[in-house]
């Protein structure tokens, strides 16, 4: 629970909507798996994990992240059922004396949190990608993810800053 | 020619935001919404600033006109900036909006003092963190900021900075460098401990905290000159060990301060030497900008928003970590054992258990602590309890004492 979400004042996130010409995602197995699976970065440090067939978008922070926030001590998340925009501020990180605002990847509604997070906020350190997931999201618009890089694309982003 | 005389002394005072015309102040004001501890501060913070709204202020630089222009502006242009209110509540928004509105790859300085006030960080515990009967005794407000960090005491011997700087630009140690090399130059030996405090020996003289946000950080940080070390110790003297906190605790260091090592060190001093080393640093040329806390400024949306929103229960105490406490006492008819489960400032479960053998008791105070499930913690409405009889009535009674303080 937060005071105003409040978005930071800065240039708006733009989002690119290429047209997608095809319908077919980037990587499928027809033959045994009919869920896809796309993990996407953004350039604030944030991964959504999305799967096709639930819709839902798993979100954590990436690995360098934890790497530069340090000892994580707190984790503050949104409230289960909040809507929320790409780019939202959907929660904070505090480490080492940092608050930290974590946004949202995808526009959609919030569906769950990670409660293991309030008694075990180390988790986002010794886990980011995966034990550290943050929360899932109900994604409003597939689309949004063509928007965000793909994990070479964010390994160029992070190393040249 | 008081106007070129000014321009001469390169120093820039600006009042207005662009688009803002002169508007009187229209902030709702919610006392109901307002924890009852801050009201008489505030009180007293809106008379000054009542009679700041009368003041003419004027913004003149070296290339404008000596006529007060109707469009003068607060601006994120500047650099440096030098707070002239002493309003905690102001100074904290101002900061936030400067934090918002610089861009973001420019280097930003700004300092500010404060009226005595108990400042906690974003993730703290107030019950934990404030002696919440001296602050309310002496009418000295607390505060949550938007940092992390612990809790620190305000008053006008401390001096607070901050600097912003772009987030891949930013490295808490080398701005903390900035601030110890200044405080070096004033003759004072100081260090930077393992978490970036400045020290003297083992003594804190200054504390820290940051902000870090997409495309921007601050590292802030108080600064003791000439603070009432005995009052900071008072205010933040909670003996609480069964609160037991999810959220950030204080690590609670020693403190002195500068004067006690250079008794010539000044507010003005120190200011000027952080500002010779952070133009050092990062090449800033510009001049100082004097801020006012005017009507005008505070007319500025995102402004009068944030320092509404400040001690407002939503952010003051919803903003609270989740905590239990266990409390006991012991009455006439037997002790009861109190285990209040909060999270956001609410009571999310209460259990009372008593070694009292009469029988109805039991069930009778379960019936209280399940009343109190779904009320503000310390806020309880008393007036939808049921207290049918003594026992709920002297038990409630020692819980609303304790959840008070």
């Amino acid at each position: 629970m937060f005071g105003l979400l409040r978005s930071a004042s800065r240039p708006g996130l733009a989002v690119l909507r290429a047209t997608r010409t095809t319908a077919a995602p980037l990587a499928s197995s027809r033959v045994f798996a009919r869920t896809i699976v796309t993990k996407r970065f953004t350039t604030d440090h944030e991964a959504v994990i999305y799967d096709s067939d639930t819709k839902l978008g798993t979100v954590t922070i990436t690995d360098y992240a934890q790497s530069s926030l340090g000892d994580v001590v707190f984790v503050e998340l949104p409230t289960v059922g909040t809507a929320v925009k790409q780019g939202d501020q959907i929660g904070a990180v505090e480490s080492v004396k940092a608050a930290s605002d974590i946004y949202a990847p995808i526009s959609g509604t919030v569906e769950s949190i990670n409660e293991e997070l309030s008694s075990q906020p180390g988790l986002l350190n010794k886990s980011p990608e995966q034990d550290g997931w943050l929360c899932k999201i109900k994604v409003a618009d597939e689309a949004e993810l063509d928007a965000l890089m793909d994990a070479e694309g964010y390994k160029a982003h992070y190393e040249q800053s | 020619m008081l106007a070129l005389r000014v321009c001469w002394r390169r120093i820039c005072i600006i009042s207005f935001f662009e688009g803002h015309r002169l508007l009187p102040s229209t902030h709702a004001h919610n006392p109901s919404e307002r924890p009852l501890h801050t009201l008489t501060s505030r009180r007293m913070l809106l008379l000054r600033t009542l009679q700041h709204a009368g003041r003419a202020t004027k913004c003149l630089t070296h290339t404008r006109s000596f006529a007060v222009s109707a469009t003068t502006r607060l601006s994120v242009d500047r650099s440096i900036y030098v707070s002239k209110s002493t309003n905690p509540y102001f100074n904290l928004t101002l900061e936030d909006w400067l934090f918002r509105h610089k861009s973001p790859k420019d280097p930003l300085l700004l300092f500010y003092r404060d009226e005595p006030c108990i400042v906690i960080g974003r993730n703290q515990n107030p019950w934990k963190e404030v002696n919440l009967s001296s602050a309310e005794n002496t009418g000295t407000p607390w505060i949550r900021r938007r940092s992390g960090g612990g809790t620190v005491y305000h008053d006008l011997g401390n001096t607070n900075f901050s600097i912003h700087l772009s987030r891949s630009a930013f490295d808490r140690n080398e701005t903390g460098q900035i601030v110890l090399k200044a405080v070096r130059s004033l003759g004072v030996d100081a260090n930077l401990n393992d978490r970036n405090d400045i020290c003297v020996g083992k003594d804190k003289i200054s504390g820290s905290a940051y902000k870090i946000v997409n495309n921007r950080a601050y590292h802030h940080g108080t600064m003791l000159i000439s603070t009432r070390l005995d009052t900071l110790g008072d205010l933040l003297r909670v003996n609480k060990p069964s609160l037991v906190t999810k959220g950030v605790a204080s690590v609670r260091s020693p403190v002195r301060n500068l004067q006690q090592y250079n008794p010539s060190v000044t507010h003005e001093g120190f200011v000027q030497a952080v500002i010779t080393a952070f133009r050092e640093t990062y090449n800033i040329r510009d001049e100082v900008c004097e801020v006012e806390e005017t009507e005008e400024v505070k007319s500025i949306p995102y402004i009068s928003a944030g320092m509404e929103e400040l001690p407002q229960w939503n952010w003051a105490f919803g903003q609270t970590p989740e905590f239990t406490y266990t409390l006991s006492n012991t009455f006439t008819w037997g002790t009861v054992t109190a285990n209040i489960h909060s999270k956001h400032g609410m009571i999310l479960g209460c259990t009372l258990e008593t070694s009292a053998s009469t029988l109805p008791v039991q069930p009778n105070l379960q019936g209280l602590g399940e009343q109190l499930s779904g009320q503000k913690y310390g806020f309880v409405e008393e007036d939808v309890l049921v207290l049918e009889d003594d026992t709920r009535r002297e038990v409630w009674s020692w819980l609303r004492n304790k959840m008070s303080r």
